[in-house]
């Protein structure tokens, strides 16, 4: 039984960990996203110098030829620091659809610019009016000869800000097809928005929009290996932006003081830290989980994969929540204030849990999968 | 996700798994399953069964029984034996007082009991708590004098489990009142039927009599009954203590108490279709076994640390306390749901006289069980304890 990180990760993992000391504090986090763009270019090329944004790729593609568990553990750190470049969308999410249905051709095309930090992907799947839902899209692809072009609308397009290509879901031969769509073509128009913890999405407008297939036949199995690749991605995120919380809540309980003496003196506030150092480690579980969940599906077709993963996203929303608004809660007034970072994890921490899905449809999934313990557990009654 | 272990340990699994299926009376696991009392008998057959096949104290030194096993294989050991249904050995022999005779007893004291603590020729009880010493332990005034080659004994125990079925009982006693309470304590072993002992049963809201109060008056004990040395017993229940935390957690266990729930709850009609299919209830049993999957990785991360060579203080084993009693009781009020009114009447066993309607599976036990659940979050550092452990590793205030 090992479940402890190999040294190539624990190394990866100082080394973000370093980068991001000494180079993304609250402040500079903050006046960052007080620019237009919202993310820094600089720290971009930095994640491509050390390698970070072909992790996952074969070297043949120009990537590092290393693996989901990697790139959680560079998530992770992410989260601690609250990142804002568009990491998920353009390696886990448009370079996880690329890796996972593009040909040969179309990977050695688009994966090395990911590597490199010169192309931005982004997936453009969610639409608006239909929630979550992933598997019935209303945009439409005409396909003639070797192209195609698409029209419809996408919402919630993470790193829709940044994208030179979207990698757009659309309803085909019956079922879901992907295409790689160029940002500036023809047909193409972008609306940016900024959510509540700052990350950048967009809605984008098709409208006979020239566009190439990714690949061939159904993608639908491909998006929910990603999407669940992508949910265990954001568990390891939260996780790190929840360590941080927690580590920022016990160092106020033990300097405020009130009453001549530290609030963390008192055993109300002693007790509720330790609930959530408890939550904490419940997450950290399961993120763990889900990571297995995915290295260990090596060719996509686990049965349990998607109920494993998303039995994580439910203990990690619920501790998203529980922490995030102790940690306010705890710091009192001052944890409402932009200038204090505490409120900034809660904001991420709000939004990780109705990214993808929420926690009360992902029960009710998982309800519907027959949960993860068997009735037969029980042989001798 | 079995891929976890190695090779080895998963034979290791399927030997363990096979060997409680084979060995152990299917009757005994059968009843233990479904949360029927076992009586004294079946517990000494089940761990003497064990003990023959050195699976009744792996935990001990190897000299005196135990195995020279990784953390890894204690653990599949325990999970495959809760998975069984086979009842647990009797934790003040396997887990308290037999590693603490066997790490600060003499050779003598050793081997006068340690074989017949093993096989569960002595039934052991344990006198630690009293009415005024429950979480404050070292405030127990319980006291031993000594006069010549004797203590006497004078005092009160309270909460002590099957103390009815005890022979002996392992104790916390004051020999020392006029320095810190915790310097003045020794840990003392009494025959129970030395005269002046007496059990008394306390009655407990599950209808059961699980627990008993046991009285000390001018009870005469031979010095060579203490262990180890005099004044030194904090240290040794400290000790203890640690070794009850082991396990405590009892995954496998509620695995096998969700497992029933679920099945029930299949089979069980409702205006709407099965309760499994109710969106309110299943959602909330689905919640519970996401949280008891939370709770076995947080052990296999504890364990993984371990088997990477720390022994340092863990405060997430005070997790694994905290959650894993609370997931216990929810199990036993999904069970009680199950139910619904057939929980209701306390019932010895679900034979109803002819012509009646037979009562379901779980009908003479879920509601029971319930109430008698409430001890986990006290038992063993109650919840409370545990957070203020966790606070402290975590806050240092």
């Amino acid at each position: 039984m090992d479940l402890e990180l190999t040294d190539v990760q624990q190394e990866l993992g100082s080394t973000v960990a370093r980068l991001l000391k000494t180079k993304y504090d609250a402040g500079t986090r903050e006046a960052l996203l007080a620019t237009d763009r919202g993310w820094s270019e600089e720290m971009w090329n930095q994640y491509a110098e050390i390698g970070l944004l072909g992790l996952p790729f074969a070297e043949e593609h120009g990537g590092a030829g290393m693996g989901f568990a990697e790139v959680a553990v560079v998530m992770e750190e992410f989260g601690r620091a609250l990142v804002l470049e568009p990491y998920l969308p353009t390696v886990v999410l448009g370079g996880g659809l690329v890796d996972a249905v593009g040909t040969d051709e179309q990977k050695s095309q688009v994966l090395p610019g990911v590597a490199e930090g010169t192309t931005f992907l982004a997936f453009a799947g969610q639409e608006p009016n239909s929630r979550y839902d992933l598997t019935s899209p209303a945009t439409t692809a005409a396909v003639s000869g070797d192209g195609a072009t698409l029209t419809g609308e996408k919402s919630g397009v993470l790193g829709g800000d940044a994208a030179t290509q979207f990698v757009v879901s659309a309803a085909v031969d019956g079922g879901v097809g992907l295409f790689l769509v160029d940002a500036q073509a023809e047909g193409v128009t972008v609306d940016v928005r900024t959510q509540a913890d700052g990350l950048k999405t967009a809605s984008v407008l098709f409208e006979n929009a020239p566009a190439t297939r990714l690949g061939t036949g159904d993608a639908s199995d491909a998006i929910a290996r990603v999407i669940d690749t992508a949910n265990a991605a954001l568990a390891a995120e939260a996780v790190g932006a929840m360590s941080a919380s927690l580590k920022m809540t016990a160092e106020y309980l033990h300097t405020r003081e009130q009453f001549g003496a530290p609030i963390g003196r008192n055993q109300v506030l002693q007790h509720r830290a330790a609930d959530m150092y408890a939550t904490l480690e419940g997450a950290k579980s399961m993120a763990l989980y889900s990571k297995l969940a995915i290295t260990q599906d090596v060719d996509g077709t686990s049965k349990s994969r998607h109920a494993d993963v998303i039995a994580a996203k439910i203990i990690v929303d619920d501790a998203a929540e529980q922490i995030s608004q102790e940690s306010i809660q705890m710091h009192g007034g001052i944890g409402m204030t932009m200038e204090y970072p505490i409120g900034h994890y809660a904001k991420r921490l709000t939004v990780i849990p109705r990214t993808f899905d929420d926690e009360d449809s992902l029960v009710a999934e998982l309800a519907g999968l027959g949960g993860l313990i068997e009735p037969e557990a029980a042989d001798v009654s | 996700m079995d891929n976890l272990l190695s090779k080895e340990e998963l034979e290791f699994a399927q030997h363990m798994r096979e060997f409680y299926r084979t060995e152990i009376p299917e009757d005994i696991r059968r009843r233990n399953a479904i949360g029927e009392e076992l009586s004294k008998e079946d517990m000494v057959t089940s761990m003497q069964i064990l003990n023959k096949h050195g699976y009744a104290v792996p935990n001990w030194p190897v000299e005196w029984g135990g195995q020279d096993w990784t953390p890894v294989q204690r653990h599949i050991w325990l999970e495959e034996m809760q998975l069984a249904s086979v009842p647990a050995p009797l934790a003040f022999n396997a887990s308290m007082v037999g590693p603490v005779i066997a790490t600060f007893g003499s050779q003598e004291i050793k081997e006068r009991f340690l074989p017949k603590t093993a096989n569960l020729d002595i039934w052991w009880s344990q006198g630690f708590s009293e009415p005024d010493a429950g979480s404050d332990l070292a405030s127990l005034k319980t006291t031993a004098v000594k006069q010549g080659d004797k203590y006497i004994v004078n005092g009160q125990k309270t909460w002590t489990t099957l103390g009815q079925y005890g022979d002996w009982i392992f104790m916390l006693v004051r020999t020392d009142p006029n320095v810190k309470k915790q310097a003045g304590i020794s840990f003392l072993l009494i025959d129970m039927r030395t005269p002046g002992v007496t059990v008394r049963p306390i009655q407990l809201i599950d209808g059961g009599h699980e627990v008993n109060e046991v009285f000390f008056e001018n009870v005469e004990v031979p010095v060579e009954n203490l262990v180890g040395e005099e004044n030194k017993g904090w240290t040794y229940a400290k000790f203890l203590l640690g070794n009850e935390r082991t396990g405590i957690a009892r995954i496998g266990a509620s695995k096998v108490a969700l497992a029933r729930v679920k099945a029930y709850a299949a089979t069980t009609r409702t205006p709407r279709g099965t309760l499994l299919q109710d969106p309110l209830f299943s959602a909330r049993l689905t919640k519970v076994e996401a949280e008891l999957t939370a709770l076995e990785f947080t052990q296999l991360r504890i364990l993984s640390t371990q088997a990477a060579g720390s022994d340092k203080p863990d405060p997430r084993s005070s997790v694994l306390k905290l959650r894993g009693s609370k997931l216990q009781q929810d199990i036993t009020e999904l069970l009680v749901d199950v139910l619904g009114p057939q929980a209701l009447d306390f019932v010895d066993s679900r034979e109803v006289a002819d012509g009646f309607t037979t009562l379901p599976p779980g009908a003479s036990d879920a509601l029971k069980a319930y109430f008698n659940y409430r001890k986990v979050t006290i038992y063993g550092g109650s919840s409370e304890v545990q957070r203020s452990i966790i606070s402290k590793a975590l806050l240092g205030l």
